[in-house]
């Protein structure tokens, strides 16, 4: 008996799953169609509002009324995206500038509604808030404040696109909060997407550099990363800040590769000596340091950093004969410079600095042709 | 005597149900998760919940191959039809007697270098290595000594440059956007140690610059079955095991590694015929004795094309590889089996793969036999058999 409860209750679930794909199938074969009326219909709407503002008009109240309504339907929300995409795309109209501008109480309206819904749609409204509503006008805090609840939710898509809208925006008050807030989170962001998102960042970079370093001890270990990778890319103003980095030897090892790394982008003579110490460290533990200041000497000329380049393609580790061929490479170092190396005893230091010089030759050769 | 045939048959009849009810009950749950697991993904990208930003892991690409003249040109060519920017691609040619490594030396200008191989991984010595810089992304191509696949992958990871790397079949066919949809899970998880890819046979299907330009069911009868089979394992049971960190097999023809930890676990194995699943059982068991916090992924949208065996003296000659391949990585790594500090990898993942993929030719052909002799002794009411199947 127990057997055939048990197979019934299969047959219905397998029932409900066939009627479940048929039903899936026919809606999804209607999708398309009803999403393009819907998309018809809302462009009519707001091409006569646009008409309306070439007129010196302002966007009718039962416009917004219109939107306010048909927009907490998510399908509506995905043809209204649909009939902007367009009109966002190369130069941007002054019209549709000003009528963004003015649709903002809806949107602001949209943002608490959503902010109540599953995780999925705060995610996909959070995208169309940086697709079309952040740099389009000044920025409203009021959907700031509420990006930051959005930043809080546990779904790695809704914090990401949250995060990038309030990029957008360009507040870095409220991108601090953000990060804290996604800091604080069980959500993993990886840093590469935290540094990207910074990079997108579309107010005053300098400004929010320094904001960030006010703060930069509040933030966990994989945040402080990504703020200083971030800080690489955009500013040769924090060579001070780096170097206490790179020479405090409680921090993290990735921090201080990334200030390493930072000497590597920008030049600051007093990190010379630090790179050369680094570089020339026997203790073998210490190879990643070893090798990412290798590869920051490429860009410090003189006599001892070649010196000591030479001496690093003696190494027994592989990582650092290969950084130090590069930078020795960097440094215009060719076969006749180098014939110490190239008909010296240490097969792996040739052999390394013979394929740096061959490979770079074939790069060349590859970039002509 | 007929007493002891009743009892026997008796002990065989409850074997069977319950045998038949487990497979079926796992059948039943791949499908459904699998099923709802797809509609979601669907559903998440349509509402763009999905890492939209141009985030770029940097991706080495493996591919042993061994006498592959007629297809490594155009396997190339299609990988060079990527759209990733930031991949490096490495042919291990392994000792092969035909013209493999001349005709991708003359199709892609390659030039002989003295590049050192760092040798993290055991593998054969290389006899020549050449490289190109005159492509989208640089092609190193490294002849060596006939080792066979593992030690070809081992020699690509010893002489790749990025911290990932893909493995994949010299005959197989990358889709467009798979190398984006494959390193997704590894920037959505901090621990992502491997991803799987979704294997697709090709017959049937026209492509074109990792394009499907048309697609319909394979005419003959042979690949059509491999289709369903294929279907079934990827679009369900992979997606089940998935969701507990229970995938025991990544297809050679296409997975994504972490360079470091499969390093770390000593690389492929070059003395199983199935080291793709060696090397997965293997980082399992590698990182639960360290207490390195790992997840194995699957990625259901990074698709391969493969060509499916036509013939039946080829597919059983595949399978036949697989079947050994699968008994050796069984048999090295019984310790999983139930082991409670292997959570539900040694009780699920590794009891199923060991009674419904390992045992099963085996339970099938007794089943086989029991209903002959059942019949020699007239126990079997054959109307009602036939009925029934």
């Amino acid at each position: 008996m127990r057997i055939e409860i048990m197979i019934y209750i299969y047959g219905a679930v397998c029932l409900s799953m066939i009627g479940f794909n048929i039903l899936y199938n026919l809606l999804l074969k209607r999708r398309e169609p009803r999403l393009e009326r819907r998309r018809r219909k809302i462009k009519r709407q707001v091409k006569a509002q646009l008409d309306a503002i070439r007129d010196g008009k302002s966007v009718d109240p039962k416009h917004l009324r219109y939107l306010r309504n048909s927009l907490r339907r998510l399908n509506n929300l995905i043809a209204f995206d649909r009939v902007l995409k367009p009109l966002c795309e190369g130069t941007y109209d002054d019209a549709a500038a000003k009528y963004f501008l003015q649709i903002q109480p809806v949107i602001l309206y949209l943002a608490v509604l959503y902010d109540h819904r599953n995780t999925m749609q705060a995610a996909y409204f959070s995208f169309f808030l940086s697709r079309y509503m952040a740099k389009r006008q000044r920025p409203i805090d009021s959907i700031q404040e509420i990006l930051l609840g959005y930043v809080k939710k546990e779904n790695l898509y809704c914090c990401v696109n949250a995060l990038q809208a309030l990029c957008a925006f360009g507040s870095a008050e409220h991108i601090i909060k953000a990060l804290k807030i996604q800091d604080q989170s069980k959500v993993f962001v990886h840093e590469k997407i935290l540094t990207e998102s910074l990079l997108s960042f579309s107010g005053n970079h300098d400004g929010l550099i320094r904001r960030l370093w006010e703060n930069i001890d509040s933030y966990s270990e994989h945040t402080q990363l990504a703020i200083l990778n971030y800080i690489r890319f955009q500013s040769d103003g924090y060579q001070e800040e780096m170097f206490a980095v790179m020479q405090d030897t409680k921090k993290g090892k990735e921090l201080r590769l990334a200030a390493i790394r930072y000497f590597g982008r920008y030049f600051y003579a007093p990190a010379l000596e630090p790179l050369l110490a680094f570089a020339l460290d026997k203790d073998l533990s210490n190879w990643e340091y070893a090798t990412v200041s290798v590869s920051s000497l490429a860009r410090y000329p003189g006599g001892r950093v070649v010196d000591a380049l030479k001496e690093a393609l003696h190494s027994s580790n592989w990582y650092i004969r290969r950084s130090a061929s590069i930078s020795l490479e960097a440094h215009g170092e060719n076969y006749g410079s180098l014939t110490d190396v190239i008909v010296g005893n240490d097969r792996y230091a040739r052999e390394m600095m013979t394929y740096r010089l061959e490979s770079q030759r074939l790069q060349k050769a590859g970039g002509e042709s | 005597m007929m007493d002891a045939f009743k009892i026997f048959f008796d002990y065989v009849g409850v074997f069977f149900i319950i045998y038949m009810i487990g497979y079926a009950s796992f059948l039943f749950l791949s499908v459904t998760v699998g099923s709802s697991t797809l509609y979601q993904v669907k559903r998440r990208n349509q509402l763009k919940n999905e890492l939209l930003g141009k985030y770029y892991v940097p991706v080495t690409i493996i591919v042993p191959a061994y006498n592959e003249e007629v297809t490594i040109q155009s396997s190339i060519l299609s990988l060079l039809a990527l759209e990733y920017p930031l991949y490096e691609i490495i042919v291990v040619d392994d000792g092969s007697s035909d013209a493999t490594s001349q005709i991708l030396r003359e199709a892609f200008h390659m030039q002989q270098v003295n590049c050192p191989i760092q040798r993290k991984i055991p593998c054969q010595p290389e006899e020549a290595i050449f490289e190109t810089h005159e492509f989208k992304v640089p092609i190193t191509l490294i002849r060596k000594k006939n080792g066979g696949k593992a030690d070809s992958l081992n020699m690509g990871i010893n002489a790749a440059k990025y911290p990932y790397f893909i493995c994949m079949d010299a005959d197989s066919v990358l889709q467009y956007n798979s190398l984006e949809k494959i390193v997704r899970p590894v920037l959505e998880e901090g621990d992502v140690v491997a991803v799987g890819g979704a294997v697709r046979p090709c017959n049937g299907a026209e492509i074109q610059n990792g394009r499907v330009v048309s697609y319909h069911m394979p005419n003959k009868i042979l690949p059509c079955m491999q289709v369903l089979e294929y279907d079934r394992s990827f679009l369900a049971a992979r997606i089940l095991f998935d969701k507990f960190n229970g995938s025991l097999i990544i297809s050679g023809a296409f997975g994504l590694f972490k360079k470091s930890v499969v390093i770390d676990a000593g690389g492929y194995d070059p003395t199983t015929m199935g080291e793709d699943m060696e090397l997965v059982v293997k980082l399992h068991v590698f990182c639960r004795e360290h207490g390195v916090p790992y997840r194995i992924r699957y990625a259901t949208d990074a698709v391969c094309w493969t060509q499916a065996p036509e013939k039946l003296k080829d597919l059983c000659k595949q399978r036949q590889r697989w079947h050994i391949g699968l008994f050796q990585t069984m048999k090295r790594h019984r310790r999983m089996l139930a082991n409670p500090k292997y959570g539900l990898v040694g009780l699920v993942a590794y009891l199923y793969f060991l009674i419904y993929e390992l045992l099963s030719p085996y339970i099938e052909l007794f089943g086989l036999i029991t209903v002959v002799l059942a019949f020699m002794v007239d126990l079997i009411n054959v109307p009602f058999m036939v009925l029934f199947s």
